[in-house]
Parts: C-alpha cells; sequence; structure tokens
C-alpha cells in the first residue's frame, strides 16, 4: 500500500514537472539570433543620469550631406563606366520567359514567379514512393569561433544538363541534376565579417546573351550577387569569370554608396534580368542610424556589366552614378527581397522596405514616404517609378516586403484577363494590383489607424486593407489568448499582454511602456512568397502569427545597454545586431524587441498555431479552399528540448512553396525540420521525411533522365533556431535512383 | 509506542512537500494574479491565490481540509477554465493540465493527512 503511494507521487511529479506542451521557438540570446532583449517595461524606457557611462568614444557616422570615403570594395575592382539605357544590346529570349517542361530556370521558375511546375510523375499516389536521391554539401557553415548567423536559404535553379546554385556565403557550384555531382565550383571567397543578418544566398540568375554567340563561353551565364556587393558573372559551362562582364566577371556594388563597413550592406537575392538590364537591390541592416547606406536600387547591362541607371529615392531625377566623392542618398527605404520583372510591360516590380532607423519615422522625408513598404514599378529603360502601391503608410513597424510579387491574368468580369500582380505582405494583407497601372483589381479600404504615441512623430491616420482577399492573420490578440505550458508562465504571460499598449495591427511605438507588433515583422507572408497553379488557379500561401513586443528607449538608456550601430568603432557583435535591439543612431530613440514569449522558456506567449498554410481559389471569389497549421512539435518544445510529437501544432515558418501539375504542393519551412507533399485539393498532407538540418528555403523541382526530383536547401536557420547544415537534399522515386 | 513528530514516513514528508509546492504556486497566483487584475485583467488567478495559499497552510500543517480547499479550487479553476475558453484542449492545457495532475497528488495525500491528523489526536487524548 505505502510503495503503491510512494511510486504513483514520484510519478505523477515527474509527469507534472515534465515539459508538457509544445511551442514555437526562436533563437536564444547570446551567440547568434536576435541579442538579449530586455524590454525594459513601463516607465523604465530612460535611464537615471548617474547610471549613463561617460560618452568618451561617441562615434557620430556620416554626415548624410558631406562627402565621404567609399565602403569596403570587396575584390578591389576599379570603377565601373556608365552607358545610357539605349545602347543596351537587345535582349535574347531567356529560359524562363517560357521554361522546358523539366528546368527549373529561374528563382520564381518562371519570369511571372509562379514556382508551378508542369511535372506530373509524382502524384499524391506515387509520391509516397519519394526516397533521398542525393545529398549535396555547399561547404558553407559556422566555423568554430563564429556567430551562427547561417540560414543558406538557397533555391537552386535547373536549366538543361546543370543543377545551378550558390552556397551561403555566394560560391556558386554547378551539379549533375540526376547525380548531385558537382561540374564545376567557382569560389569567390566572401569573408565571414562580410555577413550582414544572415549568410543566404537564394539563387542565382541564368542569362543568355544576345552578344557572345551561342557555343562560346558566356553565351550562358550565371549571374550572383554577393554579401559582400558584388554583382559576378559566370560562364554556366565552365564557371569561368566572364571576361567582357564589368572587370573580368565582376562589378563593385559599393561604387556611390559612400561610408560603409562590411555586413552593412549586402545582396542575398538574385537579380531579375528585365529587358537586357540586371537589376540589383540590397539589403541595409535594420536598426542601425538613421543615415545609414542608402537603399538605391540600380540597373545594370547584363551583357558588359556597365551601368545604366540608379533609383536614388533622395534625388528622383538623378539616374547617374555619384561621382568623386558623392554619395547615393542615405537612410533611404532598401529593397532586400527578391524582385521580379516583367519584359513586356518593360518594369521591375521592386518590394521596398521602410526607411533606415525602423521605429521612429520623424525625420523622413516626404519622398521616402511615397515609396517605403511599397510595391514600386521601375521602368527599365529610365530607372524611374512608373508606379507604386504603399501597402503600408509611415511604417515603424518593420513590414518591410519580404515576398517576391507574383504575376498572373486576373479573370475580369467580361472575361477578358487582366495582367495582374499579387503582392504578399507581413500584415498577411495581400493586394492584387494591375500590373499596367498599380491600381488595385480586388478592393482595398482605408481604414483609420491609433494615432503616435510619441513626440516628434506622428502616425498616417488609415491604412490599407485588401478586404477583397483573405486574411493571412489571426485575429486580434486578446487576454484569453495567452497561453503556456501551465497557469504560472500563463499568468506571466498576461501581465506581459497587459502591461503592453495594444490597439490592434497598427499600435504605435511607445516610450511609456511597450507595445505589441501583431503581426509584426515575422509574422504574414515573408521571402518565401506564394506559388500559384495557373490551371487550377490555386494560389498557396504559408504564413506566420507571431507577434514582437518593443519599446522605444532613449539614447541615455541606449547608451547604459551599450547599443552601438555595426559602424560604430567600439561596437562589438551581439551588443546591438541587427533585427533585435537596435541603437537606431541619428534618431531621438533606440529599440528593444524581442519576439512576444516567456524569456525563461522561449514559449511564444500566446496561443498556437504560429504558422499556417492557405490554399486560395483565385478563379472563384479568392475564397479560402483549406487552410491548417503547418509544422509539427516534434522538433520543438519549452527550453528549445524537442517533444517529438507528431501533433500539427503550426510552427513559425520561413521558406515558401512549390505547386505541381501532378496536384501537389512541396513544402519545409516549419521549424519540425520536415519536408512534405501536400494535397493541393485538400490539403492533405501525403508524404513527409526529415531533413538533415532546418528547410527554411523554397524547394523546387525538376526532370532528369526522364525522372522527377524534389530539391531542398536543408540549411537551417539562425533565428528560427533550426539545425544549421550544408546540405541540399533532393529525393526521387526509386526509378530514378537505382542506376 | 507513538511515533514522534521526528519520525514522519516518505509519504508524510512527500504530502509536505506538495504543500510547499501549493503554498508557493499560491503566493505567486496571489501576487502575480493582485498585479494582473490591477492591470484590468483577469481577478481569477488572485482569487484561486487565496485558496490555493489557504490549502498550502493547512496540508503544512498536516490538516486533511489542505487537501479539501485544494480540490475546491480545482473545481473552481475547471469551471473558470470551461467558462473562458470552452472544450478547446489546446485552450485548456495552460489552464487545468498542470492544476489537475497536481489535484490527483492531492486526493492521493489525503489518506496519509488522514493519519497524521488522527495522530495527533491521538496524541492529543494521551
Amino acid at each position: 500500500m505505502r510503495r503503491s503511494h510512494l511510486l504513483a507521487t514520484a510519478a505523477g511529479l515527474a509527469l507534472a514537472c515534465a515539459p508538457l506542451a509544445a511551442h514555437a521557438q526562436f533563437a536564444p540570446a547570446g551567440s547568434g539570433g536576435p541579442p538579449s532583449a530586455t524590454i525594459p517595461g513601463p516607465g523604465n524606457a530612460d535611464e537615471p543620469k548617474e547610471n549613463t557611462p561617460p560618452n568618451s568614444s561617441y562615434f557620430a557616422g556620416p554626415s548624410p550631406y558631406a562627402p565621404q570615403a567609399p565602403g569596403v570594395n570587396a575584390a578591389n575592382l576599379p570603377d565601373i563606366e556608365s552607358i545610357d539605357a539605349s545602347q543596351v544590346p537587345a535582349m535574347a529570349p531567356q529560359q524562363s520567359a517560357n521554361p522546358s517542361r523539366e528546368d527549373w530556370p529561374a528563382y520564381g521558375r518562371d519570369d511571372k514567379a509562379t514556382r508551378y511546375s508542369p511535372l506530373t510523375e509524382l502524384n499524391p499516389e506515387t509520391v509516397k514512393r519519394l526516397e533521398p536521391a542525393f545529398v549535396y554539401h555547399t561547404g558553407s557553415y559556422p566555423r568554430p569561433g563564429q556567430t551562427n548567423k547561417w540560414a543558406a536559404e538557397t533555391t537552386p535553379i535547373k536549366v538543361g544538363d546543370g543543377l545551378y546554385m550558390c552556397s551561403a556565403q555566394n560560391d556558386i557550384m554547378k551539379l549533375d541534376p540526376a547525380t548531385g555531382k558537382e561540374i564545376w565550383r567557382r569560389n569567390l571567397g566572401v569573408k565571414y565579417e562580410s555577413i550582414p543578418y544572415t549568410a543566404a544566398c537564394k539563387g542565382v540568375t541564368y542569362f543568355t546573351s544576345s552578344v557572345v554567340p551561342e557555343g562560346e563561353p558566356c553565351h550562358n551565364r550565371i549571374l550572383e550577387g554577393t554579401l559582400d556587393m558584388r554583382l559576378v558573372a559566370v560562364d554556366a559551362a565552365t564557371g569561368a569569370f566572364c571576361p567582357a562582364f564589368g572587370h573580368n566577371g565582376q562589378v563593385n556594388l559599393m561604387q556611390g554608396l559612400g561610408e560603409s563597413v562590411p555586413g552593412f550592406v549586402a545582396m542575398t537575392a538574385p537579380p531579375p534580368v528585365v529587358n537586357g538590364v540586371v537589376v540589383v537591390n540590397h539589403e541595409v541592416l535594420d536598426g542601425q542610424r538613421r543615415w545609414a547606406p542608402s537603399g538605391v536600387v540600380r540597373g545594370y547591362d547584363a551583357e558588359s556589366g556597365k551601368f545604366v541607371w540608379a533609383w536614388d529615392v533622395g534625388n528622383p531625377d538623378d539616374h547617374n552614378q555619384p561621382t568623386g566623392n558623392r554619395h547615393y542618398s542615405r537612410g533611404t527605404p532598401n529593397s532586400w527581397a527578391t524582385m521580379t520583372g516583367d519584359n513586356e510591360q518593360g518594369l521591375v516590380y521592386v518590394p521596398t522596405g521602410n526607411s533606415a532607423g525602423d521605429y521612429f519615422s520623424g525625420l523622413r522625408s516626404p519622398a521616402e514616404n511615397a515609396v517605403s513598404t511599397s510595391v514600386v514599378a521601375l521602368d527599365v529603360k529610365t530607372g524611374s517609378p512608373r508606379w507604386v502601391y504603399q501597402t503600408t503608410r509611415k511604417d515603424v513597424w518593420d513590414y518591410d516586403m519580404g515576398s517576391q510579387v507574383t504575376m498572373m491574368d486576373m479573370p475580369g468580369s467580361d472575361g477578358t484577363p487582366t495582367p495582374a500582380l499579387i503582392v504578399p505582405t507581413k500584415r498577411g494583407q495581400t493586394f492584387v494590383l494591375d500590373r499596367q497601372t498599380g491600381k488595385p483589381i480586388l478592393p482595398v479600404e482605408e481604414r483609420p489607424a491609433p494615432a503616435g504615441n510619441v513626440p516628434g512623430d506622428s502616425r498616417a491616420p488609415t491604412q490599407p486593407w485588401s478586404v477583397g482577399m483573405p486574411a493571412l492573420r489571426m485575429p486580434e490578440l486578446k487576454e484569453k489568448d495567452m497561453w503556456g505550458m501551465s497557469p504560472i508562465d500563463q499568468l506571466y504571460c498576461r501581465i506581459k499582454f497587459r502591461s503592453a499598449h495594444y490597439d490592434g495591427e497598427f499600435t504605435a511605438p511607445s516610450l511609456d511602456k511597450p507595445w505589441i507588433m501583431y503581426p509584426g515583422n515575422n509574422g504574414g507572408s515573408d521571402w518565401g512568397s506564394m506559388s500559384y497553379d495557373p490551371n487550377t488557379g490555386i494560389l498557396v500561401a504559408n504564413w506566420n502569427a507571431s507577434p514582437m513586443y518593443a519599446q522605444l528607449i532613449t539614447r541615455k538608456k541606449a547608451d547604459a545597454l551599450g547599443l552601438m550601430p555595426i559602424d560604430d568603432p567600439n561596437y562589438k557583435p551581439g551588443a546591438g545586431a541587427a533585427e533585435g535591439n537596435g541603437p537606431m543612431e541619428g534618431t531621438p530613440y533606440a529599440i528593444a524587441i524581442a519576439p512576444f514569449w516567456d524569456p525563461v522558456t522561449k514559449m511564444l506567449c500566446h496561443r498556437p498555431p504560429y504558422g499556417m498554410i492557405t490554399a486560395i481559389d483565385m478563379k472563384h471569389g479568392q475564397k479560402v479552399l483549406w487552410q491548417h497549421p503547418l509544422g509539427t512539435a516534434r522538433a520543438n518544445g519549452p527550453w528549445g528540448l524537442p517533444t517529438g510529437l507528431s501533433w500539427e501544432i503550426g510552427t513559425p515558418n520561413n521558406g515558401g512553396s512549390v505547386v505541381t501539375a501532378g496536384g501537389l504542393i512541396f513544402i519545409a519551412a516549419a521549424t519540425d525540420n520536415l519536408i512534405r507533399a501536400i494535397d493541393e485539393h485538400t490539403g492533405k498532407v501525403v508524404w513527409s521525411a526529415v531533413l538533415p538540418g532546418g528547410g527554411q528555403a523554397n524547394p523546387m523541382t525538376y526532370e532528369a533522365n526522364g525522372h522527377q526530383y524534389v530539391a531542398i536547401m536543408a540549411g537551417g536557420h539562425h533565428f528560427m533556431m533550426t539545425p544549421i547544415t550544408d546540405q541540399l537534399v533532393v529525393y526521387a522515386l526509386p526509378d530514378a535512383i537505382k542506376h | 509506542m507513538p511515533v514522534t513528530n521526528g519520525n514522519r514516513t516518505l509519504t508524510e514528508w512527500l504530502t509536505l512537500l506538495l504543500g510547499v509546492v501549493i503554498l508557493l504556486v499560491g503566493l505567486f497566483f496571489l501576487i502575480a494574479g493582485a498585479d494582473l487584475a490591477m492591470l484590468g485583467g483577469s481577478t481569477y488567478y488572485a482569487l484561486c491565490g487565496i485558496i490555493l495559499v489557504a490549502s498550502g497552510v493547512f496540508m503544512l500543517m498536516g490538516r486533511t481540509l489542505g487537501a479539501f480547499l485544494y480540490l475546491g479550487a480545482l473545481a473552481y479553476t475547471w469551471v473558470w477554465s470551461l467558462w473562458e475558453v470552452g472544450f478547446s484542449p489546446v485552450d485548456l492545457l495552460p489552464r487545468a493540465f498542470g492544476p489537475t495532475i497536481l489535484g490527483i497528488l492531492v486526493a492521493l495525500t489525503i489518506p496519509v493527512l488522514r493519519r497524521m491528523e488522527s495522530r495527533r489526536t491521538l496524541r492529543g487524548a494521551v
């Protein structure tokens, strides 16, 4: 009797103490991922004077107006000359304009960025027999002593006999698509110091020259933008630099950017080529200073690498390269997402972010406010916007546009299709625009937004809501949505919720107490973008519901916390890295920001699901066909412990989907490290496999030797806390693998 | 021969430990719950905290009343949880799961507490 009591008591205690609930996770504080962001809390945004360290080493940063020295030039390349747009040779037909059935010749597969493949060997029945065909190691992963900033995010492209891809640090390689054997590799020597927020290389661009005859080197080229700001062109057949492009195959993209340090600006997305002009954008590290390097977008001749135009928001009428010590206007909105080219309209669709100094808008110019957090359709002949569509006005929530926009034909009421653009946002509002005019095709409502809380800054009175499309967001948070393993952490989160300003999606930044950003900068649709099946009219979107918790702090408090921008000589990585706490030097305030979580258990404060996947029928009234949580709890748990549960809790996810004529959707993205095939019509998961690392990348599919393959970079993601690897994993049916 | 206070059995020690756990949880509920209520949030935690503190104190005194108070708090927890979120398993998990596990342990202590009580009564009679 006594013994059984004892056993029951012990077992019960063990059960009660065991981590029982699954949850989502983000990177821990300290090395890698967001720095230890302690949100000061109500009334603590300032620091008493006596606690402020003497500011002996104050580094003001370059003035936005004074002439300044050029930034890092990684390969010591000479300046590039300019040519007039009229001298850009007419473009040859590109593979991505009308891809071969078995190919995937561009990041989004085709010029429209549909991520749709016509392959049918894999269907809901055959996919169940899918097996790993080969694994390729890129060689890029954190070495001992290096902070984990890795998330390769790579999607290979496939043209003919080659699978072309890049490593997280920009080495380019061609693989045999059937065996994964390396055919050539071009190392570019990108240094660890050049890694900005993330070591990522989303992909490379395949370009066919109209100047170099077929059969000669560099008739077909691979173009790539690097983390250390080079535009590189190599021969697709051999990997040799293209001598006629730039300076022996390279162009220094730091030209004209003014003062900078490695890791401040970087390219992570494949540059599109539109009517012979290769268009480059770049990310600028968030939260550093108001006068960070420019977010300029530039066009270069894809044949010669020569400069054609610049779109500099601060100098809208000057499309030339700055000369001497002049530079592009600093602090302007940058664009880090993958752009989409439209040869027919002669436009490139540029998804923009907000101006530098992300959470304070009081110092932004009207020109910046007109183009931030928008889709900007630039004329590739002139570099001038033809139209701009803004998705968030005066953005202080970091709702920068992460998704590549997708082109489609929208059936009109009279049957004639309108050339349309699907514009996903972090808000989960998906806008559908006429790509000739930028006007919404589906209804958009202007709804009132809350006023500001901070002196010297004001909020836009209204914000646009795309009411014609299903919203990819959860209802607004309530206290009872707070979650946890037990009533104890739930109570903690309830207090945290009640201690903050929360007035819906557009709650204004505040100094007196924290504010909640929901969906926030990890919410809605991000760089994974959407996939669209033009035959069924099904649009596939995976999205996040993970709020952020932030507070503005005074400069004194920021100094006491040791926040300094990356270009400060005393800067220490981790003390104020991007995406976490940021000094926002040059504005009156700094930012303290972290996920809305319990910092002890690392569990998000609100109830799951945190990640979802939705299929929308675009041809019949934009109705939701199916929607369910994405990601199981198998690799997640309190304190980062895996629970092993197959419960589809819906985890945060990063990376997109592929849709095929076989009726399948391939997607990894979630933090459960699975890749899965989903039946396009029912939403049912019909196959899944465990990846060696996090599948935070867009998968792709192609055919080789008559068989269909599915490739996913299992590179992991530092912020999502998934295992980092350098492995590209490719799956096929056993029939394809046997030889 | 009567058992003295210094000669407790293991189950009695575990019962007292459970009492300590309930007292600590109760104090956290009471203090943080009062904070939450003052911020305009739910009053459940503060009210439940009062019962839990009483429960913990009585259990440490070796009184069966402590266990019954906990079971009362558990009943309150279930009624409140169902009122707040209905029969949604995901939402019941943080509210009712842990307290119910503790409740099972508390129920198991009732015979132990009874024994402790009767011993005291016995000693009192001697």
